[in-house]
């Protein structure tokens, strides 16, 4: 008797282990991490940007980009991970977006320059062989 | 007629399988619908990929660019992963086109610096060509410069000879040429004969310096009256004048006067201070151009 009820306890026991690993695990389930790698990514390319001076070559897309990584905190405080992880994919995008459209602005800028101090050498140039043809 | 008729049943017969085949095709291509945005996102990767300039350049921005595409246009029946594919696909592609753009604007640099290297030496080859030929033109200049001392030096040298020849001699007023009294008969005006080969000097002179503009006046010694000298002085002074004007000098250059007894040049005392008195002066003007 006593033995069978011995056994008894013990198999609720287990159970009960059992019962409070299966609940845990379901809080773990239920609460998943923040998609930390996603999120620094996304500071990381919009730090990239800023240093390039993407504020003044492309602030509509570096805006853009805080915007979006203001998002994914947001659903990081609400719980909404996989949200918060496409708003981070996001904003990296669009800061790389952003640094890339700052060094193309950036080059044809410089282009540009050079094409008017080549215009002008060859301007000046003709017009001193007009002068002294 | 019944071959028609059999070709008529045939034609038939084609059209019902393409109508059916049509449509089975029409029901599995409506299977998977591609998400919203993913078309456009494809389109302007194409519209990149087809330009000559850009298509390949950026090729790893390219190959992101075309896979994000890829997974974007795969049939999702969640909106919100489809619409976050399609975003990240149309940004990779926007990221590439810039990529392409400043890959290409950095090729056209390269030009661009060749060009300014270009320009640059021939404006520097241009100055220098212009700087030869300043030097050469300053040559000439210094060389027509040094001509034109020279010639003047010779011009200077040459006066001074006619100077010479004329046995003149300079004075603040001119060159003074006197002419003795041999060119006269005592108390008569007109020139002796065969005693011009001075004035004819003088004539060769004026000839030679047709600026310069001569003044005659006649002198005498104290014998005889005041008025009688004054009037013998100006007929004197007036006979070389017309001698001048005879072998051809201008008489607007020419003007005569008579100083009768004035300013002798010696005393009248002796028989020789008398001789010295009686002269004519041929003062020449001394223009500063014709020294010049």
């Amino acid at each position: 008797m006593n033995a069978t009820s011995q056994a008894h306890c013990g198999s609720r026991l287990r159970m009960a282990v059992g019962l409070t690993g299966v609940l845990m695990l379901a809080a773990c389930a239920s609460m998943p991490p923040a998609p930390t790698a996603s999120l620094q990514a996304a500071q990381r390319a919009i730090s990239t940007a800023e240093r390039a001076e993407a504020g003044r070559y492309a602030p509509e897309e570096l805006s853009e980009a805080r915007t979006r990584l203001a998002s994914a905190d947001t659903a990081v405080s609400e719980q909404r991970m996989i949200m918060a992880e496409r708003f981070a994919d996001e904003s990296r995008v669009e800061a790389e977006l952003a640094s890339a459209k700052t060094a193309n602005v950036k080059a044809k800028a410089v282009n540009d320059e050079m094409t008017r101090s080549n215009d002008t050498l060859i301007d000046e140039m003709q017009r001193s062989s007009g002068d002294k043809p | 007629m019944t071959r028609i008729n059999h070709k008529d049943v045939m034609l038939r017969g084609t059209l019902i399988a393409t109508t059916v085949a049509s449509v089975l095709l029409a029901a599995c291509a409506a299977a998977p619908v591609k998400p919203d945005g993913a078309a456009e996102a494809r389109n302007k990767l194409t519209q990149l990929q087809a330009d000559p300039n850009l298509g390949s350049r950026a090729p790893l921005a390219m190959k992101e660019a075309d896979s994000a595409v890829r997974v974007a246009e795969q049939p999702q029946d969640d909106k919100e992963l489809a619409a976050y594919r399609v975003y990240l696909a149309d940004r990779k592609v926007d990221i590439a086109r810039a990529q392409a753009e400043t890959s290409l604007a950095e090729d056209q640099r390269a030009a661009l610096s060749a060009q300014r290297e270009r320009e640059r030496l021939n404006a520097r080859t241009r100055e220098a060509d212009a700087a030869h030929l300043a030097a050469a033109s300053s040559e000439r200049q210094a060389d027509a410069a040094n001509l034109a001392a020279a010639s003047s030096e010779q011009q200077a040298t040459e006066l001074q000879r006619q100077i010479d020849v004329l046995q003149a001699r300079p004075t603040d007023r001119g060159l003074v040429l006197t002419l003795g009294d041999v060119l006269f008969e005592t108390g008569r005006s007109g020139l002796k004969m065969g005693a011009t080969g001075n004035l004819n000097k003088l004539v060769a002179f004026l000839n030679r310096y047709p600026d310069r503009t001569a003044l005659i006046e006649g002198y005498t010694d104290s014998v005889g009256s005041e008025d009688y000298n004054q009037g013998l002085s100006e007929r004197r002074a007036d006979s070389v004048k017309s001698y001048l004007v005879g072998e051809g000098i201008g008489a607007t250059r020419l003007s005569a006067t008579g100083k009768g007894e004035r300013d002798p040049v010696a005393s009248n005392d002796s028989a020789g201070g008398r001789q010295q008195n009686r002269r004519v002066e041929v003062i020449i003007s001394n223009p500063a151009a014709a020294l010049r």
